[in-house]
């Protein structure tokens, strides 16, 4: 059995835009896209280019669109595509070569909210925590850095300076740890413009989640952070 | 053969005017925003009828009689049903962004709500009762 | 990154989910009884007449006049302009200052305009 993979390519040093190339992959009940994407540059094309390490859904490198849905290669699978599928780069994000995107806009969204325990006591005791505490930011800990919630928001799409879902759920993360003390240093980004109040709550981050931490939900939790650090400026000048 | 650096050219699509119609994940959320433009019809109607109320018994009459003309009742119709789906769609985001009890709970204390003035409404205004 | 300037969409935002509330809560009522059952006839002929609408607004030293023209007029402008200012930035229609002054402005002009008609019922 064979499926058509149409994959959108690009060569930066021939090519002015992107353009699609089909090739024809056998499958079976478990072949991946990852998968079919391997075959096709050890057997058709080894100038194929794409990111790729764990295969399990843990290292967020192979991050696709899968007919104009953001996927992971390694989490999705032929069997549940007609004859056809059509992959391309992340969207939002621009194309080094193939499917290989630029990630530098989240990386540098991601690090500007300090994505880190911060803590200045110097007690050297371990730092107890109850399950309740961890229950409150634990939904929110399994982010794996892949992406897709940023080539699901048209929000960033339209506006690259937005931190955008990854960013905002990990500050939330960390907000909400009782061993952290950074808030009052994240608000600030979370405050702006461009921090939660570029989210007008489209909602497909959450769906397109491999980890379904619902990345929309921490943005609009943290909206009323946001609006709540606003009230206490006011009172408390 | 140019240097690696120079060889770096990324390419960038720019998110087009009607990306939402890409598919129907946006087309739903578009559908959502768009539920305000009906609601802004039937605000203008209350403000106007506010108005006439203000003006003398005649000038309000003559507002009933507008609301009475077809094209303004199926207009309502459609207003009818813009606020039923937001409703829809903003009880089940409240839970997500609030979450203080189970979210079917709260989803069904918000429609609960809705009733609730529907038929003190209904009362009001004669139909039951 | 420099520390970005807060942002006053807290103001808009609360003003958009409280008249979000208005139009799933309230409208939907008011709509099939004021909109749809009473021009249908469906209603009795009295429910909606001037003096009674009137006595109605006028109740409670005029605080159901308010009360009306802010859950069914005021709130749901709010609510309807904030969409309508995001939507023009979602269709790249327009962004910055002026269209956000003109969809909040709006509202508040028509706002003021509900609430001092309601005043002058009372």
């Amino acid at each position: 059995m064979e499926k058509t993979i149409i994959i959108q390519r690009y060569n930066p040093e021939q090519d002015q835009a992107p353009s699609a190339k089909r090739y024809q992959v056998p499958f079976d009940h478990s072949t991946s896209v990852l998968d079919a994407l391997l075959y096709i540059q050890q057997q058709l094309d080894p100038t194929l280019a794409f990111r790729w390490s764990c295969r399990m859904a843990i290292c967020g490198s192979c991050g696709v669109m899968v007919n104009k849905i953001p996927k992971l290669g390694c989490k999705t699978f032929l069997r549940d595509y007609p004859a056809e599928l059509t992959i391309s780069a992340l969207d939002h994000f621009p194309i080094e070569k193939d499917l290989i995107s630029d990630m530098a806009v989240f990386l540098d969204h991601l690090q500007a909210v300090k994505p880190y325990l911060i803590n200045d006591s110097q007690n050297t005791e371990p730092h107890r925590q109850t399950p309740a505490q961890l229950k409150k930011y634990q939904k929110f800990s399994s982010c794996i850095n892949c992406g897709l919630c940023y080539a699901a928001c048209p929000q960033f799409g339209l506006n690259p300076e937005f931190l955008g879902p990854a960013a905002i759920v990990t500050a939330q993360r960390y907000n909400l740890d009782s061993r952290d003390q950074g808030k009052a240093q994240r608000m600030p980004q979370l405050n702006g413009k461009n921090g939660v109040w570029a989210c007008t709550f489209v909602g497909f981050c959450a769906d397109v989640c491999p980890k379904q931490l619902d990345p929309a939900a921490a943005v609009n939790q943290g909206k009323v952070a946001s609006a709540t650090d606003m009230l206490i400026s006011i009172f408390k000048p | 053969m140019p240097d690696s650096a120079g060889a770096r050219r990324p390419y960038l699509q720019p998110l087009s005017r009607s990306w939402w119609l890409k598919h129907s994940f946006f087309l739903r959320y578009m559908l959502r925003e768009a539920t305000v433009l009906p609601l802004l019809f039937f605000c203008g109607c209350l403000l106007a009828g506010l108005y006439s109320l203000s003006q003398g018994e005649s000038q309000y009459q003559s507002w009933l009689a507008f609301m009475a003309q077809p094209w303004v009742i199926a207009l309502n119709a459609l207003v009818l049903l813009a606020s039923l789906y937001h409703a829809k769609t903003f009880f089940e985001l409240f839970p997500r962004v609030m979450p203080l009890l189970p979210a079917p709970l709260m989803i069904a204390g918000q429609w609960l709500g809705t009733l609730l003035v529907a038929l003190f409404l209904l009362w009001l205004f004669g139909a039951i009762g | 990154m420099n520390q970005p300037k807060r942002s006053d969409e807290p103001i808009w935002w609360a003003l958009f989910s409280a008249g979000g509330v208005c139009f799933a809560m309230v409208i939907p009522g008011l709509v099939l009884t004021l909109g749809l059952l009473y021009p249908l006839g469906l209603l009795p002929e009295a429910a909606f007449s001037y003096s009674r609408v009137q006595q109605l607004l006028q109740s409670f030293w005029g605080l159901a006049g308010l009360a009306f023209a802010g859950a069914a007029i005021c709130l749901p402008l709010f609510h309807a302009m904030h969409r309508v200012h995001h939507g023009l930035h979602d269709l790249k229609l327009a962004k910055g200052p002026l269209a956000k002054v003109l969809c909040y402005g709006l509202a508040s002009l028509l706002s003021a305009v509900a609430i001092v008609y309601s005043g002058i019922i009372a």
